[in-house]
């Protein structure tokens, strides 16, 4: 199974378990611009063996609609609840990505999540080895989940 | 040092004294280190941000916070050149500190036998960005003065 399948794989699963939201994965592709307009970003870093983070991009919209399915409760802009809902989904996309990289569970760990948002961001990787992006469809609107590896 | 419990104050030891060592022998530029504080603002007025995740026997996020004139300071001395604006090389070496500063906080947890890994480092850079980390973690907030300005270093972590 490769990187992309792994985030389409996982993802689908999170978003139908937890959120009971229904996600169709898009053609994957490489993270094309580093900026961000209107957005929330959950990373969470992967250490051990190898070596990366995982990411999930939202335009505050979306991130909004997610957060209010997922903790049930009406949230209409970014604050600490959907900061913690986001960074919890960037943490349990990553412990699921994991699990398929790393079967035997011993050789990679996960960070502690943290959220970035604002009106404009930059986001860049140095040295971030494989990228893969995997753009999703929720209702229309459109959120991606991002892979950055390095083999140790 | 405002209610600091004895692993806030071990951590904010092991950082500062990474941060002096690496400031001393890799940037050669004069470091003072401030007060620790256990709690902060999430908006420390800051333009670029390099951060890197740590997992092992406990889960962080270390973050280094900076002015863009303060950034560029540092990116210029490490890369021995000019750098008038936050560009890839600023960034780059940003995120080469933070890197070292992990380095350095991993060496000094090994020898008190925690083991910790390090992810990869990501820079956030702009005017407006915020940062968050997970309801009830902890936080050590250190400021740092060079004579281009103030920076902060910044360790989002739990225990368990």
């Amino acid at each position: 199974m490769n990187h992309a399948e792994k985030i389409a794989d996982a993802t689908r699963e999170i978003f139908s378990s937890m959120i009971m939201l229904d996600v169709t994965a898009k053609e994957a592709t490489k993270r094309t611009s580093p900026d961000f307009v209107n957005s929330i970003t959950g990373m969470v870093g992967l250490a051990g063996t190898s070596k990366g983070n995982l990411l999930i991009h939202l335009p505050a919209p979306v991130a909004t609609a997610v957060t209010t399915v997922f903790l049930g409760m009406d949230v209409d802009s970014i604050d600490d609840d959907v900061c913690d809902a986001v960074g919890e989904l960037a943490n349990m996309l990553a412990g699921t990505v994991k699990a398929a990289l790393d079967p035997g569970g011993g050789d990679i760990k996960l960070s502690m999540p943290s959220t970035v948002y604002g009106d404009a961001y930059c986001l860049d990787c140095q040295d971030c080895g494989i990228s893969v992006l995997v753009p999703f469809d929720l209702d229309g609107a459109e959120f991606s989940v991002e892979l950055q590896l390095v083999d140790g | 040092m405002v209610d600091m419990s004895g692993a806030a104050l071990e951590f904010a030891q092991i950082i500062t004294t990474a941060a002096e060592e690496i400031f001393a022998t890799m940037i050669f530029l004069d470091l003072t280190a401030g007060t620790p504080l256990t709690e902060g603002k999430d908006d420390l007025g800051c333009y670029v941000t390099a951060m890197i995740g740590l997992s092992g026997d406990f889960n962080a996020m270390l973050g280094v916070h900076c002015p863009a004139r303060v950034g560029m300071a540092i990116g210029g001395a490490m890369l021995g050149m000019d750098l008038d604006e936050v560009d890839a090389d600023t960034k780059d070496a940003l995120g080469e500190i933070t890197n070292m500063l992990a380095g350095g906080l991993k060496e000094a947890f090994a020898e008190k036998e925690v083991g910790l890994h390090l992810a990869i480092p990501t820079t956030i850079s702009g005017n407006s960005y915020k940062l968050s980390a997970p309801s009830g973690s902890n936080r050590i907030l250190i400021p740092f003065d060079i004579d281009a300005g103030r920076f902060y270093v910044d360790l989002k972590y739990s225990l368990t």
